[in-house]
């Protein structure tokens, strides 16, 4: 079949694609030039964002189309930073990156092919389990073969070459998602995050193509540690497979909402923020507040921030509506209270919307 | 019917546990053939469906497309190997607009490789065919009935198969969607498909059919035309008290 894509169709992509490359240049430029304008404080405060900007772009990747909630992301997170750890004495720091790049790929490969089988909760279960038992088996090495617990880094890489670092890894990562959503690849996991098996009858090899999206995601969170790992002069596995990155991941994501590609910008600036000033004022009160939040997003959330910033523009185009008294409030409350809990349908609004980027404009003609 | 069968199935048999669901089944279909599959509830009918497109493998026997065994393959293979089905209860993503299924299915199918941003506008030519173009970005869920089983046609077609298994993709439709989804089946068969339909609507049997199968508890107990069948099966459903043959 030949291209049916008329002159004018081709003409207004054309157009659209260079004014998106163009605003992602501006913002990319502007960004690189923080490490000059900012206090220390600021910059380590974005590196922070950063980290987690690539990470969570990174799980919606594969957990925001297959609909599998992934918690392995501090597995990855991990191997990256101890990676570095233990070779950044024998080999070259950007060596080591390859290095951690390479266990990370082939941890989510074996992971892969045994796990993404499992359905759903067992999953979730998984990923958790997989992170605690690198984390027991790396203390385990260290302690009976090696005899140290912990390494230290010190590396000529400072804050602003990491920064400048991971801003490369976050604009990858965005590409990464913006063809995904434009590719073969992405509508097939789609369909296998709705129902595999019609995925399978529509002839898609739904294992590769699991498979596939959870080592790109996984080589993304694994190169993420390895950055991070000359931030902090000791690194032992405690630290370096911390299960709070994880749920800090998928409460980013979901508060950002995943229906568009920059949603995870939304939640992972506040947390970020936030996270800074309850851990060091409040440390033992952080748990707490990110479980309300996630209670907060599933119950009035559920398409996160991004959800919410549509819903109000949607509401200003809105005529408005006559007061309808105090019952109003209480009948809304009321409504909001009898709803399902839905976690997942936050996932499945997104690809709703998602789903009116592959439809083809057809050409209006006179 | 004189040419060469394209689909031929020898003694498959499947058990789930004690119970045997179809018990070494044999048949043949070729190429603009519509054989249809009847029998009482729990006869083994949609089972049997289930083996031939590799939604689950069996016990024994062996099923060949063209020459060549397949019965090996998963599902996706058998997808490309051009085999391809619909669905008892209409199975799509729900949250998806029509036309994604249909694209997903341009894509991945048999058919020639196509371009990501050409899949869309062949995806609508195939809604188009089942006269749903002005649905294309409908999502799924929120189709009539007879519209999402249009959905479902138009999707396992984007795969060009040459064997299409149609799970009572005629039941439940008022007189006059049945006239239409008779016509549909017709034209498909007409194109040189081999068609398994497994239906309880006799109508559309009667209209539909060269060949007629008779299964029960997982055997076949008549095959033939389905004039002559039918009127076997009468008799048979007076013996073994089926509530529908």
């Amino acid at each position: 079949m030949t291209s049916t894509e008329t002159h004018k169709d081709a003409r207004i992509r054309r157009t659209r694609v260079a004014a998106a490359i163009a605003t992602l240049a501006v913002v990319v430029g502007a960004l690189a030039t923080v490490p000059w304008l900012v206090s220390d404080y600021g910059l380590s405060l974005m590196v922070n964002v950063m980290s987690y900007l690539v990470l969570t772009i990174a799980w919606a990747l594969f957990s925001g189309t297959t609909q599998l909630v992934s918690l392995a992301t501090s597995a990855f997170f991990g191997i990256g930073m101890y990676t570095v750890a233990m070779l950044i004495k024998v080999l070259p720091l950007y060596a080591t990156f390859g290095v951690a790049i390479g266990v990370g790929a082939a941890v989510a490969l074996v992971v892969g092919v045994l796990t993404l089988r499992i359905a759903g909760m067992f999953f979730v279960i998984f990923g958790f389990g997989l992170s605690e038992m690198i984390r027991e088996l790396t203390v385990w090495w260290e302690i009976n073969q090696t005899h140290t617990m912990g390494r230290y880094v010190f590396v000529d890489f400072d804050t602003t070459m990491i920064y400048e670092h991971l801003l490369g890894l976050a604009v990858l990562v965005f590409l990464t998602g913006w063809l995904l959503r434009r590719s073969r690849l992405g509508l097939a996991l789609l369909v296998i995050g709705e129902d595999e098996t019609v995925a399978r009858q529509v002839g898609i090899n739904v294992p590769f193509a699991k498979v596939t999206i959870f080592i790109v995601s996984a080589m993304f969170m694994t190169l993420t540690g390895a950055l991070m790992a000359p931030r902090f002069g000791f690194i032992n596995p405690n630290f370096a497979f911390n299960p709070l990155v994880s749920f800090q991941v998928v409460i980013m994501a979901f508060l950002g909402g995943l229906q568009q590609l920059w949603g995870p910008v939304l939640g992972v600036i506040p947390l970020i923020i936030l996270s800074e000033q309850l851990q060091t004022e409040f440390p033992f009160w952080y748990s707490v507040f990110l479980g309300l939040v996630f209670m907060v997003i599933v119950y009035f959330l559920p398409r996160g921030v991004t959800g919410l910033l549509e819903d109000v523009w949607a509401a200003l185009g809105r005529p408005l509506e006559l007061p309808r008294g105090f019952a109003g409030p209480l009948l809304d409350a009321w409504a909001w209270l009898s709803r399902p809990i839905s976690l997942p349908r936050g996932i499945a609004g997104a690809i709703e919307e998602r789903w009116s980027k592959f439809m083809p404009r057809p050409t209006q003609r006179r | 019917m004189p040419m060469a069968p394209l689909l031929e199935v020898e003694n498959l048999t499947k058990a789930f546990g004690g119970l045997v669901a179809v018990k070494s089944m044999s048949l043949a279909v070729a190429p603009g053939e519509v054989l249809g599959l009847i029998g009482p509830n729990g006869s083994g009918k949609t089972t049997l469906l289930n083996l031939i497109a590799g939604t689950i493998r069996p016990d024994g026997g062996s099923i060949r497309m063209a020459g060549e065994d397949v019965t090996r393959l998963p599902n996706h293979l058998r997808v490309r190997k051009r085999i391809n089905r619909t669905f008892q209860l209409v199975r799509a993503p729900p949250n998806m607009p029509a036309i994604g299924t249909v694209m997903a299915a341009v894509l991945y199918g048999a058919g020639e490789r196509v371009r990501f941003k050409d899949a869309g506008y062949e995806a609508a030519g195939w809604l188009g065919e089942m006269n749903l173009l002005t649905k294309a970005d409908r999502r799924f869920d929120q189709l009539t009935y007879i519209e999402q089983k249009r959905v479902e046609l138009a999707r396992a077609l984007a795969t060009r198969p040459r064997v299409l298994l149609l799970d009572e993709w005629l039941s439940g439709l008022s007189p006059s969607e049945l006239e239409g989804g008779i016509s549909v089946v017709w034209s498909l068969a007409a194109q040189g498909i081999a068609v398994i339909l497994v239906e309880h609507v006799m109508t559309a049997v009667r209209a539909l059919c060269h060949r007629v199968i008779v299964m029960n508890a997982g055997l076949k107990i008549a095959e033939g035309r389905p004039e002559t069948v039918l009127r076997d099966a009468e008799v048979i459903r007076a013996y073994l008290g089926g509530d529908d043959a």
